[in-house]
Order: structure tokens, then C-alpha cells, then sequence
């Protein structure tokens, strides 16, 4: 039996600019599994990232309907308070961006327990060391992200993300700020974390190559999918 | 682990120059509120004490007569009216007077000082009350008289160095050919004592033939007297006139108060600048951060965990401005007391600024207040923030 | 009433208890044009022993005057002010005032004295003194004029005696009244700092 985690049906996102309507989202349904792997592929303007935003609770629909792990967010298009949506996206949620927002005056080691200053898992976080190591960081906690490169930034973001052991990963373009050997690395840390972890992850990126690394790839177009 | 303290206070060592800026603003405003409240206080105070220091609280000097040695002076020595001496016995009988003084003012003409000669002051005072009310008087030289009806002289500082007398020296009574011999020399005051020659009031009255007659007495009442009742029992008194100290301070009071209001519109303008400042730094920080705390909301921080990082970074700033400018308030008290001496129409002697431990709590907790308001606007603001508009005005994506 | 009280308190003013010990003139203006008639105009100056050579000067100033410096006003910085007296843009000549520690209080004498260092005036500013009309009359003062330091030289200002023209200065008082003495020791003290402040610059 499949587990669904995410389930949406008939999402819109229209934004108003001036007198021009732009249909970002157009009557989108999809479910996403528990543990799958989706990427999002297509072009700019595509609507990808406002669907990654919509079904991560970071931004509220036009309309239609979502529910994630049987609890419903949003209900004919009407999104559930900010008061009630916080505490589900720490719970459920983590996120990794194009860019890292690693906060520069904090070293790694509390860059990556920054999420422990607002919010804590009972006995599921893990240790800043435990996801250092797994991260390839134990040698950098230390040092400040300034002195960090592209790679190792977006690896402190990711531990960042994952310390409080979310269910559920969103990737905005991960390596997008990436050269090829690096995006190569954090792909691999990704597919790790879905295979070994369970992780759901769904992930917006115009890189092939990561792309190929998920279970399934769903391309859009003017803010459908194809 | 990282605390929403530790966050903030290292966030505001991010921008150290601004953040130090801001922190000597609140700094100035600090020791601007403190040294003013502290003067406010220091110079009641000192006011009251130099009141004290005239020994007596109410002056009975015979009508139209000069009540003071200066004014006398200013007059050209004209004017001189007299009460007789048995106005004492009758003033003592009084329940509500604890001690009092009698005085004979003379004055002289002397043909010897300058082209067209001058006038020559002397005040007599009875040497077994006058030193006890005046117990800041002391001696740089010798003593108080030997007897009530010596010929005797106590000169002060001022009057000393412009007669370069010394103890044991011989003075001249002009035109009464009277020798006088110097007893004592009295250190500066600082009051018009420094000027005033004295002598016993029997000898002066001998001397210039005013036997049995005064120019004025000093009453000290007792601390439980009721002051604006006895001196209306004193109008009853034919052909006197009371001065009493208590109108004295009013008048300097009304004259300082004007100087204390404007003082005061500064200090006010002061606080208001700094908390500008204040608000100014925190809203830049804020705008400065708006992805970082967009993301931070992103990671479960709630909007009440946003708005205690922004305001902790302004309870840091005043906190450490509150600190530096106390410091500084204590530190530079003598200095402000300078100033402000230099600024007030008249100023008391004593310290006019008295800074003490709850004074500096009190205008911490002013600043701290006064801070903490500035930075509720800027804390909302920043926790007002959704995570999605951080995120989008930085990928620029729809 | 008001007025007179604050003005009362004014006098009360540790401000005022710090006169300048200077020896000044009362009326400048009406005092140089009765020393020097044909003056059109004076400059005020300012000298200290201490602004002149500092100790070594005193030193020099005491050994010339035959005593020491003491009280109030005999100080290393006690300053002293200088007339300048000018006709048209010349100048022709000084006043200059001491105080002077006197019997029964301080005399503060004046010399006139022309561009040379000779006293064409005398006069105190300030004396008491049983007998100060004899010490104000012409008669004393007049003993004074065509004199200069040279002739101050050799007099002891302790007892008056010495072998110059000043010795001859006659006391207008009784033999005990240490006036004279006092006086002839403000004069050669003022006579010795002008040197020291002008003529010998």
C-alpha cells in the first residue's frame, strides 16, 4: 500500500501584477509518496518554484485544495492561519535554497543548530557532530561561513535542514550556485538521505543530472505539468 | 548552541562601528539624564545648605535701613536707621526662636582710599552668638575677639589682602582716629564675609557713639517653627523690616528654574535623538537581515521568537550605552557641575550634581524603557516577516 | 525688592571673591591726562616677575630693593600694570603703582615717570594714616620728582639713610610713624620692577 504524504488537488497560484494577471500555478493535482524522490524540471517561469513554495507551506494558494499527512492546509483554497502553519512546516519541513542564507556571523557548528534556538525535536534531533560527519563538515565546524567554499556552504545549509529531522526535504535549485563536481556531491548527499533515511525530498533544479536522481521528474510549462 | 541572545549580540558586532555609534548616542543621553537629574537633586541640596549657612532664617534690620554690608556699600554709605538694643530682650522672650544675633553695621568715610576717598564698612556683631551661627567661618589666621568690648578686629580674606593686614597688625578707623589692632584673618568663603571687617558691636557702638542701638538682628528659629507666622508676628514691631531667607530662595529658585526648564527641553531633545538612533540602527539591521529572518521563520522560529532577537539586540545597545554614559556621568560629575555652575545665573556653593547608586539605576531604567520602546517598531516589523517574501525578493522567482 | 535681593545674593557669589591683586588706577583716563597734560593717549600693559626671568629675576629684584618679597602681594606673579603714555605716536613716558604694606593698611603708590626713568610725579592712590594730609601734601610729593633709580641706589629702605638724593627725602611725619619708611620702600620698589620691566628690558 502507498503511503501518500502530499496530497494536492487543483492548486493555483495567480499573482497581479498591476493589471496583468500571471497564472503562476494553474490547477495543479499531485500526490507525493512518503519517502519518494520528485524533482521539478522546466524552463524559468515555469511555475516550478511557486509549486515547491505552495506544496512546502511557505506560500498561501489562489485555490484549491492541500493536505499533507492526512491534515488538511488548505481547504478550497483557503490557507490554515500563520499561527497554525508554523508549527507544521518545523515539524514536517526542511529547506535548502539556491542560496545557502548561512547566518555569517555564526560559526558552522551553529549555523547548523541555529533551528535548536527556536525549536527543539524531543529526542529525534540529531547532534551537530553526528550530522557533521555525515556531511563531510566535522572538520569545519569551527570556522565561520565566509571561510567556506560554494560546496561546503550548501552542505552546512543541508545539515541546517535536516538537524531537527524533518519528513519531508524541499530543494530550490540546490546547485544552482554549484560548479559540476560539486553539485555532483550534493546530489549524492541527497539520494543518501532519501535512500537510507526515508527522506521525502522534492526538488526544483534545471540540472539534469540531479534531476535523473529522483524517482520521478515532473516537467512544467506555464505553470502546468506536461 | 546557539541562544536568540548569542545570535543577537553577535549580530550587532557585525556592524561594529554602527553598533557602537548607536551605543554612545544612548551613551551622551545617559549621562545628559543622569547628571541633570542628579543636578536637580545636587542642587536643592546645595541651596538648602547655603541657606543654612547664613546661620539665621530671618533678618529683622531696622526700617529703610540696608540689610547687608554690600548694599550699604553700593549707597555710598547713606542710610544707616537704627533699632534700639532692648529689641533683642524682647525677641528672645519668644518661645519659637532658638538663638539669636544682634548686628551694628557703620560705615566711615575715608579720605585716604583712592583720589576722592571712599566708604569704609564695619559690621559689629556680639562675639558670644554670631561665630556659633556662622560655623563656616574659619580662621586662616588667629581668632575671634577677646572680649565684647575690645578694640579688636576680624578681617575678612578679601578685605585682609586688599589692606595686606596680617594678625598683630594695626588698622585705622578713619576720621574717628581709632587704632584697631587685627585678631584674625578668615579663610575665603566664598560669601560677602570675605569682604566685611568686623569688630565687637559694643566697641563700634562706643566708637561712633550709637550706644544702646542696633541696625539689625539675626533669628534662628527652631527647626519646628512655623516661619511665615513668626515673621507676621514680627510686623507687629514698629519700624522694622523682616528679610527672610525663605524669599531669598524663592527668588533664586524662580530665577534657575527657567535655566533648569531649558536644560531640561535638552536633555529631552537628547533622549529623543538617540532614540531615533536607536530605531534607525535596529530597522537597518532589519532590512539588512530580512532573507536571513525570513529564513529563520522558515526553520520553525515563530513571530514572538523574531520579535525577542530584534529587541534583545536594542536591550543590548542601551544597556551598554546606559552603562558607559552612567560611567561617564560619575566620572565627569565634577566637570558637568562645572559647567552647569558656569551656565545657571547663580549657582550655591557644594557639589551641584549628587549622582548615587539608585539615581543611576533609575535613569538606567529610564533609557532602558525609553529603548525598549524605540525598538517594539523595528521588532515587529522584522517579525512580521513571511518566510516566502524573504525567500522571493532574493531568488527573484515566481 | 526682588532686585535687591538677587543683586544681595549676586554679592554672595563665590565669583566675585577673586579680585585681580593688581595695582591699578582708579580713573585712567582722567589720571594720565592730570599726570601727563600734553598726553593724547595711553596703553595698558601687563608684567609679572615671573613672565620677566621667573626666580632669578625675583632674586635681582630683591638684592637691588635691599629686602625680601613677602605677603600678599609681593608674589612671583603678582601682576603689575603699566601705563604707556603716548603723544601723537610717541611715547612719553609711564605710570606705574605698587602696593606697598602700610601701618594701618595698604598704600598703593604711583610714579609718574618720563621716557629716562625720572619720576616727574608722585602720589598714593590709596593710604591710611593718621597723618595722610602730610603725606598727601605737595610738599612730600614734590621731594620725589627728578629722582630715578640711581638715586634710590644706596638708600636703605630700613632706615632711610643712604648716600644718594633720596636720603635727603625729609619725613612729613613724627619721627616713629614707619609711613616714610613704608613709602620710600614703594617708591624704590617701583622704581626697581619698572627698571626691570622697561628701561632695562
Amino acid at each position: 500500500m502507498t503511503d501518500i504524504q502530499i496530497q494536492a488537488k487543483d492548486l493555483s497560484k495567480v499573482y497581479v501584477r498591476g493589471s496583468e494577471k500571471i497564472i503562476a500555478v494553474n490547477k495543479i493535482t499531485l500526490e507525493v509518496d512518503k519517502g519518494d524522490f520528485v524533482s521539478f524540471i522546466g524552463p524559468s517561469g515555469s511555475g516550478k518554484t511557486t509549486l515547491l513554495h505552495l506544496l512546502g507551506c511557505l506560500d498561501d494558494p489562489t485555490s484549491g485544495e492541500l493536505s499533507i499527512e492526512g491534515r488538511t492546509v488548505v481547504s478550497d483554497g483557503k490557507s490554515l492561519p500563520e499561527s497554525k502553519l508554523s508549527p507544521l512546516r518545523r515539524k514536517l519541513f526542511g529547506y535548502i535554497f539556491q542560496k545557502f542564507y548561512l547566518i555569517p556571523t555564526l560559526t558552522v557548528k551553529e549555523n547548523i543548530l541555529l533551528p535548536f534556538a527556536f525549536h527543539r525535536k524531543p529526542g529525534l534531533a540529531m547532534t551537530a557532530n553526528e550530522v557533521a560527519e555525515r556531511l563531510g563538515l566535522s572538520k569545519r565546524l569551527a570556522h565561520l561561513p565566509k571561510e567556506l567554499s560554494g560546496g561546503e556552504m550548501q552542505r552546512v545549509a543541508i545539515a541546517r535542514a535536516i538537524i531537527n529531522r524533518p519528513r519531508i526535504l524541499l530543494a530550490d535549485e540546490p546547485t544552482g550556485n554549484l560548479d559540476s563536481k560539486r553539485s555532483e556531491e550534493i546530489s549524492e548527499i541527497l539520494s543518501d538521505l532519501n535512500r537510507s533515511d526515508g527522506l521525502t525530498i522534492i526538488l526544483v533544479t534545471h540540472n539534469p543530472k540531479l534531476a535523473t536522481k529522483a524517482h520521478r521528474i515532473i516537467e512544467l510549462q506555464d505553470g502546468r505539468i506536461i | 548552541m546557539p541562544t536568540i541572545s548569542g545570535i543577537a549580540y553577535k549580530n550587532l558586532r557585525r556592524k561594529r562601528i554602527r553598533s557602537i555609534l548607536t551605543i554612545l548616542g544612548i551613551a551622551l543621553s545617559t549621562w545628559v539624564l543622569v547628571s541633570l537629574l542628579g543636578f536637580n537633586r545636587g542642587y536643592e541640596n546645595s541651596l538648602n545648605k547655603d541657606i543654612d549657612n547664613l546661620g539665621f532664617q530671618v533678618l529683622l534690620t531696622a526700617k529703610g535701613c540696608p540689610y547687608e554690608a554690600a548694599t550699604l556699600m553700593l549707597q555710598g554709605g547713606q542710610g544707616l536707621r537704627y533699632m534700639p538694643e532692648n529689641t533683642v530682650d524682647s525677641l528672645r522672650a519668644d518661645k519659637e526662636v532658638e538663638e539669636l544675633t544682634p548686628m551694628l553695621m557703620q560705615t566711615v568715610f575715608d579720605p585716604g582710599k583712592g583720589e576722592e576717598g571712599g566708604v569704609v564698612g564695619y559690621l559689629g556683631i556680639d562675639p558670644a552668638t554670631y561665630p556659633k551661627m556662622k560655623p563656616y567661618l574659619t580662621f586662616r589666621e588667629g581668632k575671634w575677639f577677646s572680649g565684647e568690648n575690645s578694640m579688636e578686629a576680624v578681617m575678612g580674606f578679601e578685605s585682609a589682602e586688599l589692606e595686606q593686614r596680617e594678625v598683630g597688625d594695626q588698622i585705622l578707623i578713619p576720621g574717628k582716629n581709632v587704632e584697631v589692632t587685627v585678631v584674625g584673618i578668615l579663610n575665603r568663603s566664598g560669601t560677602q564675609d570675605d569682604g566685611t571687617i568686623f569688630m565687637p558691636y559694643k566697641s563700634l557702638q562706643k566708637i561712633f557713639g550709637v550706644q544702646d542701638k542696633l541696625t539689625s538682628v539675626g533669628i534662628k528659629l527652631k527647626k519646628t517653627a512655623n516661619i511665615n507666622a513668626y515673621e507676621e508676628k514680627l510686623y507687629t514691631i514698629p519700624d522694622v523690616q523682616v528679610v527672610s531667607i525663605a524669599q531669598v530662595k524663592n527668588t533664586i529658585s524662580n530665577l534657575v528654574s527657567t535655566a533648569r526648564v531649558m536644560v531640561m527641553s535638552i536633555a529631552i531633545i537628547a533622549i529623543l535623538i538617540a532614540m531615533v538612533g536607536v530605531m534607525n540602527t535596529i530597522l537597518m539591521s532589519v532590512w539588512e537581515r530580512f532573507q536571513e529572518i525570513g529564513i529563520m521563520k522558515s526553520m520553525g522560529a515563530t513571530t514572538s521568537h523574531i520579535f525577542r532577537l530584534i529587541w534583545l539586540e536594542t536591550t543590548i545597545l542601551c544597556l551598554f550605552g546606559g552603562i558607559i554614559g552612567s560611567l561617564l556621568s560619575v566620572v565627569l560629575a565634577k566637570a558637568t557641575g562645572a559647567l552647569i555652575r558656569y551656565i545657571l545665573p547663580y549657582s550655591p556653593t557644594g557639589s551641584l550634581i549628587r549622582i548615587d547608586a539608585p539615581l543611576v539605576l533609575e535613569s538606567m531604567g529610564i533609557i532602558l524603557f525609553i529603548g525598549l520602546l524605540s525598538g517594539i517598531y523595528p521588532s515587529l516589523r522584522a517579525a512580521r516577516i513571511k518566510p516566502i517574501e524573504a525567500i522571493r525578493s532574493s531568488e527573484g522567482e515566481l | 525688592m526682588i532686585k535687591r535681593l538677587v543683586l544681595l545674593f549676586l554679592a554672595l557669589s563665590p565669583f566675585l571673591a577673586y579680585a585681580a591683586t593688581g595695582c591699578d588706577l582708579n580713573d585712567p583716563d582722567r589720571d594720565v591726562k592730570r599726570l601727563f597734560p600734553t598726553s593724547t593717549g595711553y596703553k595698558t600693559s601687563y608684567a609679572s616677575i615671573q613672565k620677566s626671568g621667573g626666580k632669578a629675576t625675583l632674586a635681582a629684584v630683591e638684592k637691588a630693593l635691599g629686602d625680601k618679597f613677602g605677603g600678599l602681594y609681593e608674589t612671583i606673579d603678582a601682576p603689575y600694570t603699566i601705563y604707556t603714555i603716548y603723544k601723537g605716536n610717541s611715547v612719553i613716558g609711564y605710570v606705574h603703582g605698587v602696593n606697598q604694606k602700610g601701618a594701618y593698611g595698604g598704600l598703593q603708590v604711583f610714579l609718574a615717570l618720563d621716557t629716562k626713568g625720572k619720576i616727574t610725579g608722585f602720589y598714593y592712590q590709596k593710604l591710611s594714616s593718621k597723618n595722610a594730609a602730610k603725606f598727601k601734601a605737595a610738599a612730600f610729593a614734590n621731594q620725589f620728582t627728578g629722582l630715578s633709580l640711581a638715586d634710590f641706589a644706596t638708600l636703605d629702605i630700613k632706615t632711610g639713610k643712604g648716600t644718594g638724593k633720596a636720603a635727603l627725602i625729609k619725613n612729613p611725619s613724627t619721627a616713629t610713624d614707619k609711613d616714610f619708611l613704608n613709602t620710600l620702600r614703594g617708591v624704590k620698589k617701583n622704581l626697581v620692577l619698572m627698571n626691570v620691566f622697561i628701561y632695562n628690558k
